[in-house]
């Protein structure tokens, strides 16, 4: 033999020998530390006594050579177990090395499979991805404040509600009187505007949310600059505002200097004492926040529920200990100030429930919950795919385990191909998942997020698509694994591949009638958000305008100090916005239809009944227009008359009900009657009592608002407010076309109100913001189900395909023996359409308990829904049709010579 | 000058048992007892090692990769270890060598000076 044949053929030796040595020759290394001393031991023993010695003195001096025998032996073995570790992780990479290898060059030898199965993982992960970003910020990830744990959400509850806003004075006494925190905040719900004048004379609109003195040492906010307020602002009723970092930013350009100084907002002088986080906000965007001081509040505050409390509670106090102990201080503020109190409790909630919101964390979870399965009928489809190819691979495989590859052996070299096919798909979804959340944003419709939380893809989500990947990988790849390595060698190789189908077959259509079960369920699910946002679209609101201009008009505290002027300012520019061009009606409102109300509700009594208790008196809604207000909206009075000319300061005050308010009225006729009216906040004030001439229709602020919203409209001149919106409605087209021409008409009444026009906008952006989340959940959803729909298509089509191409031959042999085309695609499609109408059936089982779980953001359809059912199934049958029809043409087409001719 | 081994006695002592073994090796794969043996006879006994040495000193060289080990059979017809040199093993062999034959000619100069 030549050297260099001889020395490769002792190089394989070796490496073949270490195999065997690592795993037929396995000994248990006690044992073999044993043997080699004892053979060691035996040796010396024999030399000796060969050499004369006798052999019990023989044996002695053998075992003094060796030393203290159990200190060897001890030695011995941990060395030795040292080495076997390290040669097993030694032998797992190189494995593992190979098997990444192989499986690399597997998947370039078929480009097609790989592609498709690839992009199939990458869809389902990169969903996922974005999903589970949300579900991260909204769900799991904690909110920007200090220890949030210790934040809680405190709501006053009466006999009306279990989530009140707090009065200044109740909040005060809480904070002196219960044990159990560190202190007791409040902000209030709404973000509003402010005009700060500039030195330069400019002015400018700026955010504002009015918040008590505490408010950041509660959320545990700290001044990235100066400071935030103090007890000593509350007690000295100081005018003192907290800037955003971003405001301060782009607006001083990060001025150290501008902290300290005064600034002038809606007229008067305040204080800016610091400047918080960007990531700091509350409630919407705000850029300053203002104190509002709750210290030495007037008793009639008691009643003016304007905050939304939050406390930090002491460390170590749970939050059933501090409920009960702030529970025991409002039954004591209940018997002090019967009058307000009454029935008042409190309640509490943790922050971060209280700001995500029920609604949010359902839609989070339905959105994950889908786009698992989704990743599901991923999975199945490449499961799909990988039986199909093990199928083929069967021989392959066959011969490597008659070649000594024990099936672990071969099932893990399965799984490391299926493990690299996810994570190339899970790569790919990354950077798709990446893409999403990218574009998400201008697709989240507002307020559905709140700005407490922030979208974002980093190493969290990266993570998760890596975990994502790796299970994925295993779980599509484990029952291809199972099924290809269970044969027997011998008969698989001596045979024809296709004998070997049966039991793979089986498993295809059930991972099928799964993936159209899935589907089904999906699909199911989108039909009834479809149908809810049919029903909130079609919802009739009570008014009828599509789009209406709407603008805050806020004149400037100084510039009219009467009534007179001001109602004269109001009408000068209702005159001049009328007489431009395009305008077809206008009139002015202290509250949008859909919004939040701000003045809050008023009190009333019927005059002429028996008088009630303060807290027995019913509440309505009160809102101030001006008699233009409801033809310009299109509301419909439907009783009575609408305000008009008549109702002036002077003349007898009067008011219009809405039919909520007629409702609870009961059988009594509305017209005619007269109500005493107080504020809710001060029930002791001298009542206003105005006659109802009216009543319009009821308008529903939110499309799944539950009760009848109770509201009470008085005419402007005899209730003037400043802050209030003008609305204005075009003669035709797009009302915001309509900007340009009715700034310019009340620049000519007063140019400096121009800088106190905010918030523009339409009606219909105002409907939207109210009907966003019904469109986005039901975009959503219907898209995931559209694509698990087509996933699901692809599975039927791939089994019938690949049945049909395994059967030609069968097929030619029966058209040979008479069999019509429709015998043959009967036969064909029959056992795809079981494998539908059976995942049809668990689909629509399926869907009939799981729609119970997302009534809560339905509207105006049952979780049984009729229609939704038929819809789903005739969109499968077409779905079922059209996968089917290319297969059962090629069935169809079976030319019995030709097929017979196939080997 | 060669850079000195920076190796302290004991190692130095450690690493020349190493190559001894190794060296033994190099005629062919053997035993324990088998190297002990040739050992003995070969430094004539003056270089004295405890068997419950030698065994460590195989079993680290094992792992390391310098031997290998596999069974096979003594001359007891019984079931014996049997270590052979791998390649690494043989270029550890070279450099101890090397490392060896610096140290003695650095001690011999001065002790025989």
């Amino acid at each position: 033999m030549a050297p260099i044949f001889r020395r490769r053929f002792e190089g394989a030796l070796r490496v073949i020998r270490r195999s065997l040595r690592s795993w037929l020759w396995r000994v248990p290394v006690e044992l073999e530390v044993e043997e080699e001393i004892a053979l060691h031991l035996e040796l010396r023993t024999r030399e000796l006594v060969a050499r004369g010695v006798d052999p019990k003195s023989a044996h002695e001096q053998a075992l003094l050579r060796m030393g203290d025998l159990r200190t060897v032996k001890r030695e011995l073995l941990e060395l030795s177990r040292k080495r076997d570790r390290a040669m097993k992780i030694t032998t797992w990479i190189e494995e593992l090395r190979h098997d990444v290898a192989f499986a690399f060059r597997q998947l370039k030898g078929a480009p097609a499979f790989t592609l498709i199965a690839v992009t199939t993982l990458a869809l389902g992960i990169g969903a996922n991805s974005a999903i589970f970003a949300l579900v991260d910020a909204t769900l799991l990830r904690p909110l920007p404040f200090g220890e949030p744990d210790r934040i809680v959400a405190i709501h006053e509850t009466s006999a009306q509600t279990n989530r009140s806003a707090a009065s200044p004075n109740n909040m005060s006494d809480w904070n002196k009187r219960s044990r159990s925190f560190e202190q007791i905040a409040g902000y209030t719900q709404g973000v509003g505007g402010m005009v700060m004048a500039g030195a330069d004379g400019n002015a400018e609109t700026v955010t504002r949310q009015w918040v008590s003195a505490g408010i950041f040492d509660v959320l545990g906010v700290k001044a990235i600059a100066g400071r935030t307020f103090l007890q000593s602002d509350d007690e000295q009723r100081a005018r003192v505002v907290v800037m955003s970092e971003t405001f301060w930013r782009t607006r001083f350009n990060s001025d150290p200097g501008v902290i300290g100084r005064e600034i002038r907002l809606d007229g008067a002088s305040w204080t800016v004492v610091g400047v918080v986080p960007g990531n700091f906000q509350l409630v919407g965007q705000s850029s300053i926040w203002g104190m509002r001081p709750i210290l030495g509040a007037p008793e009639r505050a008691r009643g003016a529920y304007v905050f939304a409390a939050v406390g930090r509670l002491k460390p170590g106090v749970a939050m059933e200990a501090a409920q009960a102990d702030l529970a025991n201080v409002a039954s004591g503020l209940a018997r002090e100030y019967p009058q307000t109190n009454a029935g008042r409790g409190v309640t509490l909630q943790s922050i971060h429930d209280s700001i995500i919101g029920g609604d949010l964390r359902m839609t989070s979870m339905m959105f994950l919950g889908v786009v698992g399965f989704v990743l599901l009928i991923c999975c199945a489809n490449v499961a799909n795919l990988l039986l199909a190819r093990a199928t083929a691979r069967t021989r392959e495989l066959a011969v490597r385990a008659a070649l000594g590859a024990g099936r672990r052996r071969i099932i893990r070299q399965l799984l490391t191909e299926s493990v690299v096919l996810s994570i190339l798909g899970g790569a790919l979804g990354v950077v798709l998942g990446a893409g999403i959340i990218s574009v998400a944003p201008s697709l989240i419709p507002d307020g559905l997020i709140p700005p407490t939380v922030t979208l974002a893809f980093d190493l969290r989500v990266v993570s998760f698509c890596a975990a994502a990947a790796l299970l994925v990988g295993v779980l599509f790849g484990i029952a291809p694994a199972w099924q290809a390595t269970s044969f027997r060698s011998a008969e698989v190789m001596g045979s024809d591949t296709r004998t070997t189908t049966g039991g793979g077959g089986r498993l295809r259509g059930l991972l099928v009638m799964g993936e159209v079960a899935t589907a089904v369920l999906l699909l199911f699910g989108a039909g009834l958000l479809l149908r809810s946002l049919i029903a909130v679209d079609a919802f009739d609101r009570g008014y009828r305008a599509e789009s209406v201009l709407t603008m805050l008009v806020d004149p400037l505290g100084s510039k009219y100090p009467t009534p007179e002027l001001l109602q004269q300012f109001f009408d000068e520019v209702e005159g001049e916005v009328r007489a431009t061009p395009g305008v077809a009606d206008v009139g002015w409102t202290s509250t949008l239809p859909l919004a939040f109300f701000e003045d809050g509700p008023v009190s009333y009594e019927i005059v002429g009944e028996a008088p009630l208790e303060d807290s027995h008196r019913p509440a309505s809604e009160f809102q101030v227009v001006s008699p233009t207000y409801f033809s310009t909206i299109d509301l419909l009075v439907v009783a009575g008359r609408a305000f008009d000319s008549r109702d002036t300061r002077t003349a007898a005050p009067v008011a219009i009900v809405n039919e909520g308010f007629a409702k609870a009225l009961g059988r009594r006729s509305p017209i005619g009657l007269r109500v005493a009216l107080r504020p809710a906040s001060a029930p002791q004030s001298e009542p206003v009592i105005r006659e109802i001439v009216g009543v319009a229709r009821q308008i529903r602020g939110r499309p799944d608002e539950v009760s009848d919203l109770v509201q009470l409209y008085a005419p402007l001149a005899q209730a003037l407010t400043d802050d209030v919106y003008m609305v204005v409605r075009p003669k035709s087209g797009e009302a915001t076309a309509l900007v340009p021409g009715v700034r310019a008409a009340i620049s000519r009444i007063d140019k400096e109100q121009l800088v106190s026009i905010r918030d523009v906008v339409t009606l219909a952006d105002i409907d939207w913001a109210a009907t966003g989340r019904h469109r986005f959940r039901a975009v959503m959803v219907a898209s995931f189900a559209a694509l698990a729909l087509v996933l699901a298509m692809v599975g039927v089509f791939g089994i019938l395909a690949y049945s049909v191409q395994q059967r030609i031959r069968d097929l030619g042999v029966r058209r040979a023996l008479g069999a019509t085309t429709n015998d043959v695609v009967r036969l064909v499609v029959s056992s795809a359409a079981r494998v539908i109408a059976g995942g049809a059936v668990i689909g629509l089982l399926l869907s009939a308990i799981f729609s119970r779980l997302i009534v809560t953001v339905l509207f105006g359809v049952q979780p049984l829904d009729f229609t939704t059912f038929a819809g789903v199934t005739a969109v499968l049958a077409v779905a079922a049709v059209a996968s089917m029809a290319g297969p059962a043409w090629r069935a169809a087409k079976v030319d019995p010579a030709a097929a017979l001719r196939v080997k | 000058m060669p850079p000195l081994p920076s190796k302290t006695p004991n190692a130095l002592l450690h690493g020349a048992l190493d190559a001894l073994i190794l060296k033994t090796l190099i005629r062919g794969p053997s035993h324990g007892y088998a190297i002990a043996r040739f050992l003995e006879d070969a430094t004539g006994e003056s270089v004295l090692i405890e068997d419950g040495s030698l065994y460590p000193a195989l079993y680290r060289l094992e792992r390391k990769g310098w031997v290998e080990a596999e069974w096979g059979t003594s001359e007891l017809g019984r079931r014996a270890k049997l270590y052979r040199i791998t390649k690494p093993g043989r270029e550890q062999l070279a450099r101890e060598t090397a490392l060896w034959r610096q140290f003695s000619v650095g001690v011999s100069k001065v002790l025989f000076a």
